[in-house]
């Protein structure tokens, strides 16, 4: 989350007035700077983690773990003690461990019990980078637990189990049903109470004509009722208007409901952002990356409670996508079309709909049937300069509306600035982003953020699934990998993701061979514009040479489990496993790397084999062997104090010497 | 004559058949594959505007394939353009790491054409003057991890001696001089190989570069020694014996049993070329966008001696 500015926000009846405004503007910015920044060449792979977390107090006496709302203090704290150490290091002070490191940065989150935390600066891929990834996490962790309250202190859990419930699960208490969320289960004092992030809740809710809307479905136990109506839901109440919502069908049967931004937002990611050399290199590991982000959501399962209850489902992903889905009945094609402008597939939250590469590999049958544009923006970036590809892209993220909009800002337009870009660009929350240069700062070139990871338990996991994913695209990079699939089968992906145990029980669609065709020997080697030949007759970007007719696209993928993704088959995919080992016998890795990264590796092989647990896996474990869970899905205040510590011991020892969670880390009890 | 094999850039060429194997298991198989396939690829493509780019053209034997080339230092399997550009950047972008197999049974008085010839065509393959690092394999050497005392078997049958380490260490150290190399580095060594070989060194090696089947289980004492001598301990997946006799007969063998149909089929066929071959050293490079992690260029050559005109091994 970036700088947060701050001025007068518009109510949604006045913001929605100046969509058009932001939104033309928002294009104007991003044409100036695309053409001030096309060009930029050679910038080197740096990369960085953002790691989230949620801040839980522990009542050791009452048994009870709650969240804790001091964000705004812990950060402060955090501030302070930031500048004195930049102060200090200047003066030559160091920190054990971390001597050349800078100190990392903290940043607020939608969730008031939410804590964010970067590196001090970005991560080359110097191998010897490599191996401080996970200290430094450590690092990070340390340094918010210093300033937090004794008995406070940040996880990595994607969700707090109890969030929403009708017990006191934040401290300090406040009562549900403020007049931004309306939220019968939270209260306002649960957001950020920075006013962008009350006025995105309630903009999102007023666009949307009522409260979001989640619905879970509930994981049926021996004892659970059937059908399962959410007990929790209060069907009395009259306060606001959207009280009504459930009267009218909000919350199903056999589901457990949820009406707020916060249960969505409220949830911890892993997400890595890379530096390109180009912008084409970046285009190409956009599209690159975007079918593995359901692979890898699959991969680090770990959100298997809401609001008390164990659901259906092992991710956070369709929650935050409910819980930020600003659409009105008529673009959900609940109603006909009269006052909007078209239906729309997908929320802001979802998985990506383009592809952005002006690769010769990429088909025409590849891209989203169903994408929606906005014609007039595609036109005036193409009129701009811009290739149709990627004005195509930025004309559908800019088919939403700005939600949060400052007065102040739109006075006059400054084309050396970014912010109307950015506000529809960082409201698009897509599971892949691609991030052209700010325009404020000329040591940055363009990026592409991978989004779709669960935070996990402890910061071994962490660096394992951030670094992994790094030499991902280190190999796509040197190999001129092809993991093209069709968007459809991305979508459809993201959705088999959520399935209980998917890491180990479901299929999913992907590409079979990732190598192109052989080339034409002694062909140059990789040139910036993308693979040194082609082998496509229905490319979507231009008229590539004459070659072989291509078979048909469904021939290209099948369905596969995710044990064969990551660890390949024998006569089909080689696996991303083998593919990133094959990179490191390339490249001169020392052997203490090595024998990290190998660590790292065997975690991910294991995960994707079933050898190890997911976190999703590992806490269902521990509910059901709780001895006051009566298998009716219930997660009680005690099973969740019990749950939280034992999250912590995981968090310390990470399963070492048979201790709590060697499931998820080490297979065995040794 | 010489057979000069190539594989041209392995990265971007199709399946690297490597990666479906087990990683950590020692293997020749890419140089094997990716040799295979720029033959058949080589075979099948229209070659015309590569032909005649370095030297005559091809002819002189009447039973020589169109695909090859045959030049004064030696007949090209396939022929090799080298007027395409090398590499897409500047040189000081790059880390280029060559990694040089001196074969068993090949008498090292011939070690010092041999290192020449290989690095010439790196350079030549990549259009640069120099490399970064020469990392060179002798024949023979086995690093084991779980014991780091009984390394030096001298006794082992194709071991090399350390005299004539040490005599090739020479001519990597004037390569060194010419400013052909930049760094040195050997293979396979454990700490008393290297404690033995360092005083004979004028030029230290910076690298040792070990084969680990579990790279966390090091020695102590080589970790140690290493660190002392400031010398870097890499990891590699290397086969010692990269390319035995049998596999390159097999390789050029007639196409009938899978070969590029260099060698003749039979003593009295005209199909091919008669004779022995004797492979006496293999070369790998490798070019990595230093900055990006990004792996370029990556190939092998490989060298064969074939024919009556094998030189006896004195």
């Amino acid at each position: 989350m970036g700088l947060l500015a701050l001025g007068t926000a518009l109510e949604w009846p006045d913001a929605r007035l100046k969509a058009d405004q932001v939104r033309q503007w928002g294009i104007e910015q991003l044409l100036a700077n695309w053409r001030r920044a096309k060009g930029k060449e050679r910038d080197a792979l740096l990369w960085g983690d953002e790691v989230e977390y949620l801040v839980v107090a522990l009542d050791d006496a009452a048994r009870k773990a709650r969240l804790s709302l001091a964000q705004a203090d812990i950060l402060k704290s955090l501030a302070h003690d930031e500048a004195l150490w930049t102060a200090d290091s200047a003066a030559g002070g160091q920190h054990p461990g971390h001597e050349e490191e800078k100190p990392p940065h903290f940043h607020p989150e939608f969730g008031r019990f939410m804590l964010e935390a970067t590196p001090g600066e970005p991560w080359g891929i110097g191998f010897k980078d490599l191996l401080k990834v996970e200290s430094n996490m450590k690092w990070r962790r340390e340094v918010a637990k210093a300033h937090m309250a004794p008995n406070e202190s940040p996880i990595t859990l994607t969700t707090f189990p109890r969030l929403g419930t009708k017990d006191d699960y934040i401290q300090p208490y406040y009562p549900p049903s403020g007049p931004a969320l309306r939220s019968q289960f939270v209260p306002d004092e649960i957001a950020n109470p920075h006013i962008r992030f009350p006025t995105l809740a309630a903009n999102i809710r007023s666009r949307r004509g009522r409260k979001v809307e989640l619905n879970v479905p509930v994981f049926k136990d021996v004892n659970t009722p059937s059908p399962f109506k959410d007990p929790t839901v209060d069907y009395d109440l009259h306060l606001w208007p959207e009280d009504a919502d459930v009267r009218n069908g909000a919350a199903k049967d056999d589901h457990v409901y949820m009406d707020a931004m916060a249960f969505g937002m409220g949830s911890c990611c892993l997400q890595i952002t890379f530096q390109a050399k180009n912008m084409t290199e970046g285009r190409k590991l956009y599209d690159q990356l975007s079918p593995l982000g359901p692979i890898l959501l699959a991969l680090t399962a770990a959100t298997p409670i809401y609001k008390g209850f164990l659901v259906d489902t092992d991710v956070r992903w369709n929650q935050i996508s409910a819980a930020v889905d600003d659409r009105t009945p008529e673009e959900l094609g609940e109603a006909p079309l009269k006052h909007d402008r078209w239906r729309i597939p997908k929320s802001r939250y979802a998985s990506n709909s383009t592809y952005i590469s002006q690769d010769p590999r990429l088909r025409k049958e590849y891209l989203d049937p169903d994408l929606v544009v906005d014609e007039q923006i595609k036109k005036r970036l193409m009129d701009g300069g811009m290739d149709e590809l990627l004005a195509t892209h930025f004309a559908h993220l800019f088919i939403r509306d700005p939600l949060v909009i400052f007065s102040e800002d739109l006075k006059e337009l400054d084309l050396q600035k970014g912010d109307h870009f950015e506000n529809l660009q960082s409201t698009n929350w897509q599971h892949m982003r691609f991030k052209p240069p700010p325009s404020e700062k000329d040591d940055i070139g363009w990026r592409v953020e991978f989004r779709s990871m669960e935070i996990q338990m402890t910061d071994f996991e962490n660096a394992a699934f951030s670094i992994f994913i790094v030499l991902i695209t280190r190999a796509i990079l040197s190999f001129d990998l092809n993991f093209y699939l069709p968007i459809p089968r991305t979508t459809e992906n993201m959705e088999t993701a959520h399935e209980r145990n998917a890491v180990l029980e479901s299929k999913f669609y992907f590409r079979k061979d990732p190598f192109g065709r052989r080339a034409p020997r002694h062909a140059g080697p990789h040139s910036s514009h993308g693979s040194t030949f082609s082998s496509t007759t229905s490319s979507a970007v231009n008229t590539p040479p004459p070659s072989p007719p291509l078979g048909p696209v469904e021939s290209e993928y099948e369905l596969m489990t995710i044990n064969e993704i990551v660890n390949g088959c024998s006569d089909g995919f080689p696996g991303l496993i083998p593919l990133v080992e094959s990179y490191l016998n390339s490249v001169n890795v020392d052997v203490e790397t090595r024998c990290f990264l190998a660590s790292y590796l065997d975690l991910i092989r294991k995960r994707a084999d079933g050898r190890l647990w997911t976190g999703a896996k590992w806490i269902r474990e521990f509910v059901a062997r709780h001895p006051s869970y009566k298998h009716d899905s219930v997660v009680s205040e005690e099973i969740t104090y019990d749950l939280i510590k034992a999250v912590e011991e995981v968090t310390a020892k990470e399963g070492k010497n048979g201790s709590i969670g060697w499931e998820l880390l080490r297979g065995k009890k040794e | 004559m010489k057979l000069i094999l190539s594989t041209s850039n392995i990265m971007n060429s199709g399946p690297p058949s490597v990666i479906r194997h087990p990683m950590m298991q020692k293997s020749n198989i890419e140089l094997i594959t990716s040799l295979r396939s720029n033959f058949v690829a080589s075979q099948t493509l229209d070659n015309t505007g590569v032909d005649g780019a370095n030297c005559a053209a091809n002819g002189q034997h009447g039973n020589v394939a169109s695909w090859t080339e045959n030049c004064e230092d030696g007949l090209y399997i396939p022929a090799v353009d080298f007027s395409q550009h090398g590499l897409a950047e500047e040189r000081d972008q790059y880390d280029i790491t060559v990694k040089l197999f001196y074969l068993p049974g090949i008498p090292a008085s011939r070690r010092c054409a041999h290192t020449r010839e290989a690095i010439d065509l790196v350079l030549r393959e990549l259009h640069v003057k120099s490399i970064d690092l020469l990392i060179v394999s002798f024949p023979g050497i086995l690093f084991d991890a779980d014991d780091d005392s009984d390394e030096e078997g001298s006794d082992a049958s194709g071991e090399d001696d350390f005299d004539s380490m040490v005599q090739t260490w020479r001519v990597l150290e004037s390569l060194h001089e010419q400013g052909v190399i930049a760094q040195m580095g050997v293979a396979e060594f454990g700490s008393e190989r290297l404690a033995r070989f360092l005083p004979h060194t004028q030029v230290k090696p910076t690298v040792d570069q070990i084969n680990l089947k579990d790279c966390c289980v090091v020695p102590k004492s080589l970790i140690l020694y290493a660190k002392q001598e400031k010398i870097q301990l890499l990891t590699h997946n290397d086969c010692n014996d990269i390319l035995p006799v049998g596999m390159t007969r097999e390789l050029l063998g007639p196409k009938d049993q899978g070969g590029a149909g260099i060698l003749a089929s039979a003593p009295d066929a005209n199909d091919g070329i008669q004779g022995d071959v004797e492979p006496q050293w293999v070369v790998k490079y490798t070019a990595v966008v230093k900055d990006r992690g990004v792996v370029e260029n990556k190939g092998y050559f490989a060298l064969a001696d074939v024919g009556t005109c094998v030189q006896s091994r004195s």
